[in-house]
């Protein structure tokens, strides 16, 4: 716990410490916003609330930027050979595992949180919104946490797997996006139930939570997801250990 | 504090290393020694816990590598070949993250990376960034960060590679300082650096050990072990016959060079007769302008060791 506490520190710290995390962040900011002012332009009038179409503008971006943060965190360790001096170092894989997951959470908590936070300074300045829904923001706020662990760990797993950033990336933004398309790419097809893409879409338990509806299967769903790609990630890394 | 017992690691079929055995000894400053590919860096990564071995058995510090990996490596501090660091952090900053990952506590970790950087002549660098510090810095921070949590074995791994002269003293003289209060292991192509610093050279060539021992013994080992050089000004074939005629002289080899004449012989095992020479120069009156005895280095060891398979 100690270890995995002192290599969060020093992603997190590492994060802010390279210009392409203020670049990643100043761009994220202006296209999800971007974004919801968009949306919120061409919804105007329907019944659909603000809430939902802020998350789902950040949402929309999210492979994109998850990849960015997770395509450098064990490639960029293995390029530079960083990676023996870690693990020669009496540190257990899971504690590093754990460390870089937690360091690319955090720091796209960091990013992520303002964004959300705009809702709050719009209805400031809105005369004739009463308030914003917390009812929503929560439910939003529960769904963008598991849905970026997922896509963190999976941008982890990934990036274990090569040396090479770019490799990384692309690999990462499209497993990314699968949970994202999944509804729209094979709603058209005759496979599969209508219902089971129901359960998989990440696009409809964002709809739903931003709502205000907390269900707890996809929540399962995604914790466990996470759960499985951190393990695997830790086995990932184990390998090189084996015999 | 290190033994190595038939330690064998296949990549992919090819032996990298095969059957390879030694010991270090508490406090021993050990040399290995082989050419590029030879397999050095590997038995250093297994040693450091990196890669497991495919066969054989690999003791530090009294534990079995496999077995209690984390045990060991709170023992052994390793430097890897070209001295990775996180290029963007500072020397101070980097030393005591490091320090904390390998379990230095509280106030210690500040005592601990005082310390080092002391002993690495850091003190000055120490609120610079790695990335922008020079190559002897960066593998002095290299050496700090192995340091840092007091470990038993230290395990370099080409700690003067690609520094400059004055860089390559620098840190020599830093090893040669940590002698006795550590055990070291360290690797190299450079044959003067392990000469200078080695109580003992371990040979490796394709993946075997060809010869272990102190590098005094390793070059008396070797056959001819003085060559003698002299230029006089003499008929070739005369000097040569009288030359010949000194006990001791193996062989001499000669040719003119311009008016004078250079002649090399070379001597038995252990006897130096450069004052018969001299005597046989002076009886007959040839005129001399240098007599200089070359004895072999560890160079003409090593590429006599490492080339033999070749050869075969």
């Amino acid at each position: 716990m100690r270890k995995t506490l002192i290599i969060w520190q020093r992603e997190l710290s590492s994060s802010f410490l390279s210009p392409i995390a203020y670049v990643v962040i100043a761009v994220f900011l202006v296209v999800a916003g971007w974004t919801f002012l968009e949306a919120a332009e061409s919804n105007a009038g329907s019944q659909e609330s603000l809430e939902v179409l802020l998350f789902v503008s950040i949402f929309f971006w999210m492979p994109f930027f998850v990849t960015a943060i997770t395509m450098r965190l064990f490639t960029e360790e293995k390029r530079s050979g960083t990676l023996e001096t870690l693990m020669t170092a009496p540190v257990s894989d899971l504690a590093v595992v754990m460390g870089k997951f937690l360091g690319a959470f955090s720091f796209l908590f960091v990013v992520v949180a303002p964004a959300v936070g705009v809702i709050y300074i719009l209805a400031a300045f809105s005369p004739g919104v009463e308030g914003v829904d917390s009812g929503n923001i929560l439910g939003g706020s529960v769904i963008l946490v598991v849905i970026s662990s997922l896509c963190i760990s999976i941008g982890l797993f990934v990036s274990l797997l090569t040396r090479n950033q770019i490799v990384a990336a692309i690999c990462c933004f499209t497993a990314i996006c699968f949970p994202f398309l999944i509804r729209t790419a094979v709603s058209n097809l005759p496979v599969g139930s209508d219902q089971m893409l129901e359960y998989l879409s990440a696009e409809t338990h964002i709809v739903d939570f931003a709502r205000g509806s907390i269900d707890t299967r996809p929540l399962v769903m995604y914790v466990s997801g996470t759960v499985f790609m951190l393990f695997a990630a830790v086995k990932a890394l184990e390998a090189r250990r084996w015999r | 504090m290190i033994r190595v017992e038939h330690l064998t690691k296949r990549f992919g079929g090819r032996a990298a290393v095969d059957d390879v055995s030694f010991q270090v000894r508490s406090g021993e400053i050990v040399g290995f020694l082989g050419p590029n590919g030879a397999g050095k860096t590997t038995t250093m990564r297994i040693l450091s816990c990196f890669l497991p071995a495919s066969g054989g058995k690999v003791m530090v510090a009294g534990k079995d590598v496999f077995a209690h990996s984390m045990e060991v490596r709170r023992h052994v501090g390793y430097m890897p070949e070209n001295v990775p660091l996180y290029r963007d952090m500072r020397v101070a900053e980097y030393l005591a993250f490091r320090a904390r990952l390998k379990g230095v506590r509280g106030k210690n970790v500040r005592v601990r990376v005082g310390d080092v950087m002391q002993t690495c002549g850091l003190f000055d660098a120490r609120d610079r960034i790695i990335g922008q510090l020079s190559k002897g810095f960066q593998q002095r921070v290299g050496l700090a960060d192995a340091l840092v949590h007091e470990p038993e074995v230290l395990i370099l791994d080409e700690p003067s590679i690609g520094l400059d002269p004055n860089q390559i003293r620098h840190i020599r003289t830093l090893i040669k300082s940590l002698a006795h209060r550590y055990t070291v292991l360290l690797s190299s192509h450079i044959l003067h650096e392990v000469e200078m610093i080695c109580e003992r050279v371990l040979i490796i060539n394709e993946g075997r050990i060809v010869a272990s021992d102190t590098p005094d013994n390793l070059v008396g080992l070797m056959k001819g072990n003085l060559q003698v050089a002299l230029e006089i000004k003499a008929d070739l074939d005369a000097a040569r016959k009288h030359l010949m005629q000194v006990d001791g002289v193996t062989r001499v080899s000669g040719s003119y060079v311009g008016r004078w004449c250079r002649l090399r012989c070379e001597c038995g095992k252990g006897s130096d007769v450069r004052d018969q020479i001299a005597k046989t120069v002076f009886d007959n009156g040839w005129p001399l302008r240098e007599l200089t005895a070359q004895k072999q280095n560890l160079e003409d060891v090593f590429v006599a060791m490492t080339t033999e398979g070749e050869r075969e």
